[in-house]
């Protein structure tokens, strides 16, 4: 961990429903109210994005609503009202050339079939540009919406992701590289030499195969791996292509970092392959102080009520009647949500925070770690996390749109270009090639 | 019923499915793509193609599996083994096209109604209300092993389950009132919460609380489209559907079937000009009738026969076709539990044409159950406007039996002379689907219930 590093920062922008990361940041003047079902405004950012040489648009998604029953709440939650992941980033794919097009999609309530498949022709329609952000579904009310009473407990979940997974990657693999011949002499359209039936029989899933498409571009789409539980980090070490994280402090960020890379050596894997990024919450202004406004300007738009209830959505806990000026009450991981509480309450014990304070910052930047100042001040913060091995990028979360993207694109970008952190031209083509992720091989060639 | 002249005007929707061209060796002429499957630009090309001839929809069909693929000679010659997904295809064309309608087959046995309800939502707002459902149980019996089962449900059961499941949807589309989100900056009221109605479903296959997590969609629900023959699917058609798709290869029957499925609507207290009866037609065209025929026969000649036996066997709803011979009369299938109709359709065809099984084969290849009309452009248009007129169709789903150029045909050729017959529309009358083939745009139901 001592040598210094030669690659470069990889940035993914987190985008969800209206897409203000921030609770209230649609109530800033200035900002999109209604980017929820506006393509024309999810085509600007995307190309907001090729304009500064991201590597990828990551589309958090929630198959439920949240907190429906809670009305008040509901009445102020700008996340009801949001596109579907698949349908939105394949209409960003004709419109785009070089950005990646990542989407979180379930594993409980879906069919690895489906999924497979979906992300298959994604990838195939945007020339290699797709990524997986794979999880368990971690909203217990999902479980209503899918014909189901309650929500699988937290080990099978991953249990049956881990299968998901595999299925999926079995199914890309379908068929070789170069099967279809397509040959109008002969007549023969696929090497039938290079088809692969699966004839999966697990424990959770029983699936023939093949997929009815060739195999992806990048071969299998880039994989991301977003839980911090044990079960997660395994699944992470094994398979995944890159993490999301949320690291409030550097510290956490450093020990989280070298805890994946080290567990990658018993699958046989180079730690580079891995690319590890915490999520990170950007105020910035010519001054700190302009910085600092921004903040305030925001957490004075918080309507509690909603805050709270968002935050009892993510720690699996109601906080519903807690007092809002008292310090926070020690919250638990539970079958819901194993590491979001504990990481909550140690957040608020370290900056000392009421309940009020808990719920502005965390309106402002969840779980994640939130920087404030000048430019160069947050690029010596992403500089430090880079160079000392916290981080191999960040999922910049923007605040407001278009107002925090444009800043990010503009003011920070090209002064981590200018240090050389940060590339000037896309190197390649597909996600893959951008990140510096080797395209894996056919699964059934190895075997 | 057909006495007085008809005002309206035809519809017409292209279908395309894999490699987009709809006979099996369309893909083999010297000119025509062979590698559509996963080329978007190709796709693109298509869309802009149709908008141009002002068409009404682009139909993706849609396997969620492959066909015999335990026949590796036929699995050979199959050019629909290699396909986009249509969701994620529609997805991208709908921000690449302006008019024109995009409708996808969904199927209902492998699928949740929460996860489908949602993408034909989210591609309705993203396309500013131009998507459209068909709604499909499921014909072909390997998928299930595809989806952890081992057996594929009965039609009837697949029928009832294909009820239940479109309510739910059209339960979840109807979440939120048209005009619940007010997003209001200076208060922070972001949505109208006595404009929300939590579905709370629960029935005998699918229990959804709901409410979906998006707007009401810009057409209130998707165009739903409805493909089934059989006494149950003409129940569906009847009570829920916009619009059906359906295989008559004559005029006598599908005069029959239109009459059929339009008189079932009263019942469900609906106006018949608000479900659109659109036929396959499956089209040869050439400079002269002789041309036609030859580009018929030659496209024949280009099959392969263990291919197409193992098509044709799936089509009909899953039989062995190898075990009879090819040179004499088809003997006379009877429907089963995957599909009811295609078969005794088949054996219909066969004994009113004289078919052989390679007559069948050599039919099937090239249209399938549909109708098969050869000739110049005005010799087709003559036929269509027959069908029109006398209330056979309100419409046509063309299968182009090989891209570009059959879909350039029907748009440079055939298009125009509809045209001049002032049969076919020169503009767009709307925006959105509906209005463009003129069904109306649903009212909430839950507004429905509350008044009555």
């Amino acid at each position: 961990m001592t040598e210094k590093r030669t690659d470069q920062l990889k940035f993914a922008v987190f985008m969800t429903g209206d897409s203000n990361y921030h609770n209230a940041g649609w109530r800033l003047p200035g900002a999109y109210n209604d980017a929820g079902l506006r393509l024309d405004r999810w085509i600007e950012f995307a190309q907001t994005m090729e304009r500064g040489k991201l590597d990828m648009l990551f589309i958090a998604d929630g198959i439920g609503t949240a907190g429906i029953d809670n009305l008040k709440a509901t009445r102020a939650n700008p996340k009801v009202d949001r596109m579907e992941p698949f349908t939105l980033l394949s209409a960003l794919a004709s419109v785009t050339k070089h950005i990646g097009l990542a989407a979180t999609a379930h594993t409980t309530y879906n069919e690895p079939y489906h999924i497979a498949r979906q992300f298959a022709s994604l990838d195939h329609l945007s020339g290699g540009r797709a990524g997986w952000n794979f999880v368990t579904g971690a909203n217990a009310e999902d479980a209503k919406n899918f014909s189901r009473d309650s929500h699988q407990v937290h080990g099978d979940r991953y249990d049956r992701a881990e299968e998901f997974a595999d299925v999926c990657i079995g199914l890309w693999d379908s068929y070789e590289d170069d099967a279809f011949k397509r040959d109008k002499d002969t007549g023969v359209y696929v090497d039938t030499d290079k088809l692969h039936v699966l004839n999966h029989k697990g424990k959770y899933f029983q699936v023939k195969g093949p997929l009815s498409v060739a195999r992806p571009p990048q071969g299998h789409p880039v994989l991301i791996q977003a839980g911090m539980s044990e079960p997660a980090r395994e699944l992470s070490a094994r398979v995944a292509d890159a993490v999301f994280t949320s690291q409030p402090t550097f510290e956490e960020a450093h020990a989280f970092y070298a805890d994946i890379k080290n567990r990658m050596d018993k699958y046989g894997r180079n730690p580079n392959d891995l690319k590890i990024l915490p999520g990170v919450a950007i105020f910035t202004g010519r001054t700190a102080e302009e910085a600092e406004e921004k903040y305030e300007a925001l957490s004075a738009l918080v309507n509690p009520a909603a805050a709270v209830a968002l935050l009892s959505a993510r720690t699996g806990i109601d906080l519903t009647g807690v007092p809002l000026d008292e310090p926070v009450p020690e919250l638990k991981g539970n079958d819901v949500r194993v590491s979001n509480p504990q990481l909550m309450f140690k957040l608020a014990q370290r900056e000392k925070l009421t309940l009020r304070g808990l719920v502005q910052r965390y309106a402002a930047a969840g779980p994640h770690n939130m920087v404030r100042g000048t430019p160069s001040q947050v690029a010596d913060q992403l500089e430090y996390w880079f160079l000392n091995r916290a981080a191999d990028g960040f999922i910049f979360l923007p605040v407001y749109l278009p107002g925090a993207l444009n800043d990010f694109v503009d003011m920070i970008v090209p002064e981590l270009q200018r240090r050389g952190l940060f590339r000037k031209e896309y190197e390649g083509k597909t996600l893959r090639e951008n990140m510096g992720l080797p395209r894996p091989e056919n699964v059934f060639l190895k075997r | 019923m057909m006495a007085e002249r008809r005002k309206d005007q035809i519809k017409v929707a292209i279908f395309m499915t894999g490699d987009a061209n709809y006979h099996s060796a369309g893909w083999r002429l010297p000119d025509a793509y062979a590698d559509v499957g996963t080329s978007l630009e190709h796709w693109i090309e298509f869309a802009k193609t149709m908008e141009r001839g002002k068409l009404d929809m682009l139909f993706l069909a849609d396997g969620i599996g492959t066909h015999g693929i335990d026949n590796l000679e036929g699995t050979r010659h199959n050019p629909k083994l290699d396909r986009m997904e249509p969701f994620t295809l529609l997805g991208a064309l709908a921000s690449v096209t302006t008019h024109l309608g995009l409708a996808a087959t969904a199927h209902t046995a492998y699928n949740e109604p929460y996860h489908i309800a949602r993408k034909f939502a989210s591609l309705d707002h993203l396309s500013g209300g131009r998507t459209g459902w068909n709604i499909v149980t499921g014909a072909n019996a390997e998928d299930a092993l595809n989806f952890s089962r081992e057996r594929h449900a009965p039609i009837a059961e697949r029928y009832d389950m294909a009820e239940e499941f479109t309510d739910v949807c059209i339960g979840l589309w109807d979440s939120y009132e048209d005009g619940a989100f007010l997003r209001d900056q200076e208060s922070g009221v972001y949505v109208d919460t006595d404009k929300l109605h939590v579905l709370n479903h629960k029935g005998k296959y699918f229990q959804v609380k709901g409410p979906l997590s998006l707007a009401r969609p810009p057409q209130g629900h998707p165009v739903l489209i409805q493909a089934g023959m059989s006494e149950p699917a003409r129940e569906l058609s009847a009570r829920v559907a916009d619009a059906v798709f359906t295989s008559q290869p004559t005029i006598e029957e599908a005069k029959a079937f239109y009459q059929d499925v339009k008189a079932r609507t009263a019942k469900y207290g609906r106006n018949p000009d608000d479900l659109k009866v659109l036929a396959g037609v499956v089209l040869f065209t050439g400079k002269t009738a002789d041309e036609a025929e030859e580009k018929y026969d030659h496209l024949f000649s280009l099959t392969n026969m263990t291919a197409s036996l193992s098509l044709v066997g799936q089509r009909l709803g899953g039989i062995d076709l190898t075990k009879y011979p090819l040179d004499e009369p088809v003997p006379d299938f009877q429907g089963n539990d995957v599909r009811a109709s295609n078969a005794p359709l088949a054996a219909r065809m066969a004994r009113r044409e004289n078919l052989t099984l390679r007559g069948l084969i050599k039919r099937y290849t090239a249209g399938g159950p549909h109708a098969l009309m050869k000739g110049t452009p005005k010799q087709v248009a003559d036929e269509l406007e027959q069908w029109f007129v006398e209330g056979a169709a309100d419409g046509f789903i063309f299968m182009p039996v090989s891209v570009p150029h059959a879909l350039d045909d029907i748009v440079d050729l055939l298009i125009p002379e509809l045209q001049r017959r002032g049969l076919f529309r020169t503009e767009y009358e709307g925006k959105t689907l509906r209005e463009n083939l003129g069904v109306a745009r649903p009212e909430n139901t839950f507004l429905v219930k509350a008044r009555n």
